[in-house]
């Protein structure tokens, strides 16, 4: 097995991988029946290779960074790696397994070549519904069991066929089950993709020096990454924050964070978080692996590839039964919320290293919307499901973004309002910037958004929005963003500010006003330059008032600066 | 009859295709780009090639004036009027991240900043009905601020205006009226008759960014021909791939701004229908960028949105797909391995053989010390290329990895070449269509000094070459027509959808579309019409965009859905419910575009120029040299060959022959014998 490889065709090979990767990925995003697949991009496909380590993984989904193979992984060590046979296709979604919520729907299939295994494709979407309590998911569940159907690795195609029996078994066991068949197609669909294109690369090239290419390709990416986290400082960081409570109206839910940086090895330690939770803010271990990793790939080497040989000098550890690492029965539905945290935190923590690659926190969770009844056009129902983009933190030399999707989520894009409005019954009469609501720094922190709803039939509301306890925190001086807001307005009833609430009934004509939290900002707001704060102004991001409070900056009525009323007042 | 004159300018050059109507010959000619006022190097170049101004019948033109003013920001600035309530979505420009892994992330910067975009109270329902209607005060404060601050462009994007664009209308009106014909108002539905508010504001700010200076530029080419004496009216290239006058280009000059590379897309159609070729797939490679175009039963892709530094644009488009690689990519090490692209050279410094200061190896480089570029080409003209310095890039980088000079050049090329491969297999399989069925037609500078490897990776058989590679895309601008798009939103089930609805909306559309072909000076039997639907399954967002016509059976379209949906997706719902999102319809007049063949040059003398030591896999060969002006019609030759021509390199390794046919077009194929 010492096939010897030169550099020309292990580049070639190396292309090819990536190149497999997004072409699956593009199969699947542009056949995708649901908006949160094709829109929100809520999807991850790999090329593995025969032992489940990963050839070529698309950027999708972050939150799916490296987890695909742990699918494969786990479905061997159950039953055996004799278990698989050509012309399967298998599914599954077990959070336990899989470490997501059961709506993320794991499909993977063996590749064969010459009758020998020599691969796996894979790929995960998050499907609209999975049979849950109420429908999209539940946001008060505390056991497994209310979330939906659970799967462990099962096969969906038997010989090139597929199983028509478990088939309709996923048919009858959710809401719009003719969107989970076509997105199960779609992801089908991508696995052949990558099935063709592998093929045709061992055709060319022989599985030992593919192989072989394996081989050489995996040792530059560890690496590479030695290299560059040699070049941290060692040293042992510290971060720790909270979400709001578990859903279920609990205290704040603590999240700590010990990093040890020594040589050429990173250390990740979740330990003195907190202990898994009744409310659905758990998951299984493998999802946290990936959330460790989505943050060490914020800060190292950020736009190279994904394969086997990544993530070798990182270690994740996490207690066995806390929200990182829990166990059955928890729930599982908003397991992402403390992992979001848990980025910003690890950011936040090699702070002191790496000053220059950080940024302040961000607004922090998806911020996610249902809206769901009865179309009185169509007299059919209607559930519209959506995360709400916010404000990023501000960094050594550049503000914040505003409006932008959390840092868990892919290549989201929001739903047009056109768009929304054509297939929901409902108007968006408001959809702006949140002015003041980003950190004041000599970098500003990115403001969030306001975005209001009126129902048009009676309708039920569903909120999951979190980050109010630690809002975006700024950075060397910087002050915070402020955290989420949601109005409920029924008519002739009193205004109601809620975050998190679980298929609340609101009668036709009910406004609902939700406010994303801004970035935090980055260094002292009386260092930034006032001609910069006048601008924001003029834009709107920042208010008169927020100028002279929060920056030192005097406006006139003209709205220009006056210089020697700002001097006076950054001098006190 | 006189002559058919196509001007295509490019960054460096401005190329020439002449079409001779009497004579039945084309020539081409190159003038050096005049940066400043483009059209002085197009009338420099129409005076040397042409004697007599009043023998140009036809003149068409493409032009990069409105992308160049996109590229370097220096537009007019636009302000931006939408709906009450709803004016940031342009600004918060729908959220996403296009790249996942950065906390400093930034988004794309937008043309409009948030003070230039104001609101008007108006409001329409999703069936276009009138929720709040246009409260046409509220222009009031627009209007001063417009004359305040000198402004000379307007974009109007109103929610809904897809579907009734009233509102719209309207606020065109109440601006004209009172600012007069000096403020460019572009209206969004007019751009872009789709839903997405932002994508369809971002069009529209397009349109009025680039407006005023495609203005001023075509006013001043116009006044120049016709001071020269031509009395032609000037047509324009537009991105769908065809042809508008330019007092319609004026308009709406957002259709003009990415026609650059559509004319050698607009080529291959032709060399299609010329050749009896059904499909092709057409490469170009230049000194950054490798671009690819698709030919399916003889007609280019052609999409409806597209992206230009993150900002998108509705418009249709001839598909011309890109990557980072051409003859300017770098080759550099990473943990011990090689890496070849997407970072460039550049102009400056350039290969290391343009002796500009350039020391790591380039593709070019690796090229020049096989062999495959003669140390006597002048790259782009005027080029004198510096062996030695090539050679010493290739050096200090090989011996990094433990190869030889020779090994390792050609390892760059075959990395290089193997990346494109996977792009066009990408293209080629989403389409679902087998590259080993299809021809290849290289043109642009290094195209063709590629194409053999690349179609070796990919099964491809054929390889053409059309004459003067370098000029096609000029050329292709002489082969197409007259072209209007029009897109009526169409949003019902298909259970819901009966034909004379379908029929109703084409009457509509085809009233339209003659109206506009007509403005073009097209007598009505050479109009002519294409109907298609955009379609999809009843839940998804993508459209599949489907030929229809009358009489429109929706069983039959059905039908034709789901096969085409399982030829693009490798899987289909028959059965499963469908909807429809726009009904499209393309309005052409036709144009005289007879496909004339190129002549060899009979002053040319011997084809064969000499012999070059080139090496091919390692081995060193001695290669003849042709000169493409003194190849004849119908001869054929044995590789290794190098054939020259003034603007490009074709190589041929051996094991491949060259046939020149009818046309005047190499066509390469394996050695069969």
């Amino acid at each position: 097995m010492t096939t010897q490889i030169d550099p020309v065709t292990t580049e070639i090979i190396r292309n090819a991988f990536i190149s497999i990767a997004q072409d699956m990925n593009a199969t699947l995003i542009r056949s995708a029946y649901s908006p949160i697949i094709y829109e929100g991009k809520d999807c991850s496909v790999a090329l593995l290779d025969n032992h489940g380590n990963v050839l070529g993984q698309s950027l999708g989904l972050p939150l799916f960074l490296g987890n695909l193979q742990v699918c494969v992984q786990l479905t061997a060590e159950l039953y055996g790696w004799d278990h698989f046979r050509p012309g399967d296709v298998f599914l599954m979604n077990d959070s336990y397994m899989t470490g997501t919520h059961l709506n993320d729907i794991t499909v993977f299939a063996p590749i064969y070549w010459h009758d020998k295994l020599v691969g796996f494709s894979a790929s995960r979407a998050h499907w609209l519904d999975v049979g849950a309590k109420d429908a999209g998911g539940p946001m008060d569940s505390s056991e497994i069991y209310q979330e939906g159907m659970r799967w462990p690795p099962t096969r969906i195609y038997e010989n090139d066929k597929p199983r028509e029996d478990i088939i309709e078994l996923l048919r009858r066991n959710g809401r719009f089950a003719f969107l989970a068949i076509g997105d199960m197609n779609a992801q089908v669909a991508a696995g052949r993709t990558g099935e063709a294109r592998y093929r045709g690369i061992l055709d060319r090239f022989g599985y030992d020096t593919v192989m072989a290419a394996r081989d050489e390709i995996f040792r530059q990416s560890e690496q590479l990454e030695r290299e560059a986290v040699r070049a941290i400082p060692d040293g042992v960081y510290h971060a720790e924050g909270y979400i709001d409570n578990d859903g279920l109206g609990n205290q704040p839910v603590p999240v700590k964070m010990t990093v040890t940086v020594s040589g050429e090895t990173m250390e990740i330690d979740l330990d003195g978080s907190s202990k898994q939770t009744r409310g659905p803010v758990n998951c299984g271990f493998a999802q946290t692996i990936s959330a460790a990793r989505v943050a060490f790939k914020l800060l190292v080497n950020p736009s190279r590839s994904v394969d086997g040989g990544t993530f070798k000098t990182l270690t994740i550890k996490a207690p066995e039964g806390s929200i990182f690492r829990a166990q059955e029965p928890a729930a599982c539905q908003w397991y992402f919320t403390p992992l979001g945290l848990l980025i910003d935190l690890f950011v936040t923590a090699m702070t002191p290293a790496m000053p220059e690659k950080v940024a302040a926190a961000h607004y922090g969770d998806s911020m996610v919307i249902f809206l769901a009844g009865v179309d009185p056009r169509s007299s059919l129902p209607y559930l519209a499901v959506e995360p709400t983009p916010g404000g990023w933190g501000a960094y050594h030399n550049g503000d914040g973004q505003d409006a932008l999707i959390n840092n868990v989520n892919g290549a989201f894009k929001d739903l047009p309002i056109e768009v929304y409005e054509s297939k929901f019954p409902v108007m968006i009469h408001n959809y702006h910037i949140r002015t003041d609501s980003g950190g004041a720094g000599e970098f500003r922190g990115g403001c969030g958004l306001v975005r209001e709803y009126t129902v048009g039939p009676d309708s039920y509301l569903s909120l999951w929005f979190d980050r109010s306890v630690t809002p975006a925190w700024g950075l060397y001086g910087g002050g915070s963003g402020q955290g989420p807001d949601v109005q409920v307005l029924v008519p002739e009833k009193d205004e109601q500010h809620l975050l998190k609430v679980n298929v609340k009934p609101i009668p036709a004509g009910t406004v609902v006003r939700t406010h994303t939290g801004g970035g935090g900002g980055y260094g002292n707001p009386f260092m930034r330059d006032p001609e910069r704060v006048r601008m924001d102004v003029l834009d709107g991001y920042v208010s008169r008032e927020a100028a002279r409070s929060h920056y030192g900056v005097v406006l006139t009525d003209e709205l220009r600066v006056d210089a020697a009323a700002t001097k006076q007042l950054r001098a006190q | 009859m006189g002559y058919r004159v196509a001007v295509d300018i490019g960054g460096t050059f401005t190329d020439f295709v002449l079409a001779d109507v009497t004579n039945k010959t084309t020539t081409t000619g190159k003038v050096l780009t005049t940066p400043g006022n483009a059209a002085q190097g197009v009338m420099e170049g129409m005076r040397q090639m042409i004697a007599d101004a009043n023998s140009v019948d036809f003149f068409v033109h493409g032009t990069t004036v409105g992308l160049n003013a996109f590229l370097e920001r220096k537009g007019a600035r636009v302000l931006l009027v939408m709906t009450q309530g709803v004016s940031d979505s342009y600004t918060i420009a729908r959220g996403d991240r296009k790249t996942l892994y950065r906390v400093q992330y930034r988004k794309p910067e937008r043309l409009v900043p948030r003070r230039d975009v104001l609101e008007v109270r108006e409001r329409l329902r999703w069936d276009g009905s009138v929720l709040t209607p246009l409260h046409e005060e509220d222009f009031t404060p627009i209007i001063e601020k417009i004359r305040a601050e000198g402004i000379q462009s307007v974009a109007v994007c109103f929610i809904h205006a897809y579907v009734n664009p009233v509102h719209e209308l309207r606020a065109r009106e109440i601006l004209k009226a009172a600012l007069g014909d000096s403020i460019s108002v572009t209206l969004s539905h007019e751009i872009s008759r789709e839903w997405r508010e932002y994508e369809r504001a971002s069009s529209a700010i397009m349109n009025a960014y680039i407006a005023p200076i495609v203005e001023r530029y075509l006013q001043s080419l116009e006044k120049e021909l016709a001071g020269f004496g031509t009395q032609t009216p000037v047509h324009v290239m537009q991105s769908s791939g065809g042809v508008i006058r330019a007092k319609t280009a004026r308009e709406q000059p957002v259709h003009t701004l990415l026609s650059g590379p559509v004319g050698g897309a607009i080529g291959c159609a032709a060399l299609s229908k010329a050749t009896g070729r059904k499909d092709m797939i057409g490469v170009d490679m230049g000194g950054t960028s490798f671009d690819m175009c698709l030919i399916i039963d003889g007609k280019p892709g052609v999409s409806n949105e597209t992206e230009q530094q993150g900002l998108p644009l509705l418009l249709p488009l001839v598909e011309i797909h890109t990557i980072g690689a051409g003859g300017g990519s770098l080759a550099w090490l990473e943990a011990g391995a090689l890496r070849v692209g997407p970072q460039s050279a550049g102009a400056v410094p350039g290969p290391a053989c343009y002796g500009r200061g350039g020391t790591q190896p380039t593709v070019t480089d690796a090229n020049l010390f096989l062999g495959r570029i003669g140390t006597d080409a002048r790259l782009g003209g005027w080029m004198q290329l510096d062996y030695d310095a090539a050679g010493r890039a290739i050096h200090s980088v090989a011996t990094q990895l433990n190869l030889s000079d020779i090994e390792f050049a050609e390892g760059m090329l075959s990395v290089i070449n193997a990346k494109m491969a996977d792009a066009i297999r990408t293209i080629t399989i989403q389409v679902g269509i087998d590259p080993r069925d299809i021809s290849m037609v290289a043109y642009g500078g290094a195209g063709s000094m590629h194409a053999v490897w690349l179609a070796r990776e990919l099964g491809i058989k054929e390889i053409i070459v059309p004459w003067s590679p370098g000029t096609f895309s000029a050329w292709g601008m002489l082969q197409t027509d007259i072209r209007r798009d029009l897109t009526s939103n169409f949003f019902h089930r298909a259970v819901d959808t009966t034909s004379e609805m379908i029929q109703s909306v084409f009457n509509r559309l085809v009233e339209e579309g003659s109206a506009l072909i007509r403005e073009e000076d097209v007598a009505d039997e050479d109009i002519y019409f294409a109907m298609s639907a955009d379609i999809r399954y009843i839940g998804q967002e993508y459209v599949v965009t489907i030929p229809i016509h009358a009489p429109y059976d929706i069983a039959e379209i059905d039908r034709n859905f789901h096969v085409a949906y399982k030829i693009r997706y490798g899987h289909s719902t028959p059965g499963a419910p469908l909807e429809f999102v726009n009904l499209r319809l393309t309005a052409f007049g036709r144009l005289d575009s007879e496909i004339m063949g190129f002549q060899p040059n009979a002053d040319a003398g011997d084809p064969v120029k000499g012999v070059r030591e080139v090496y091919f896999d390692g081995v060193k060969m001695q290669t003849t040299i042709l000169n493409r002006d003194a190849m004849p019609i119908d001869t054929h030759y044995e590789g290794p060959l190098i054939i020259d021509e003034q603007s490009a390199t074709t190589v041929v390794p051996p094991g491949y022959v060259v046939h020149v046919d009818p046309l005047g077009n190499v066509i390469i194929t394996r050695n069969q014998s």
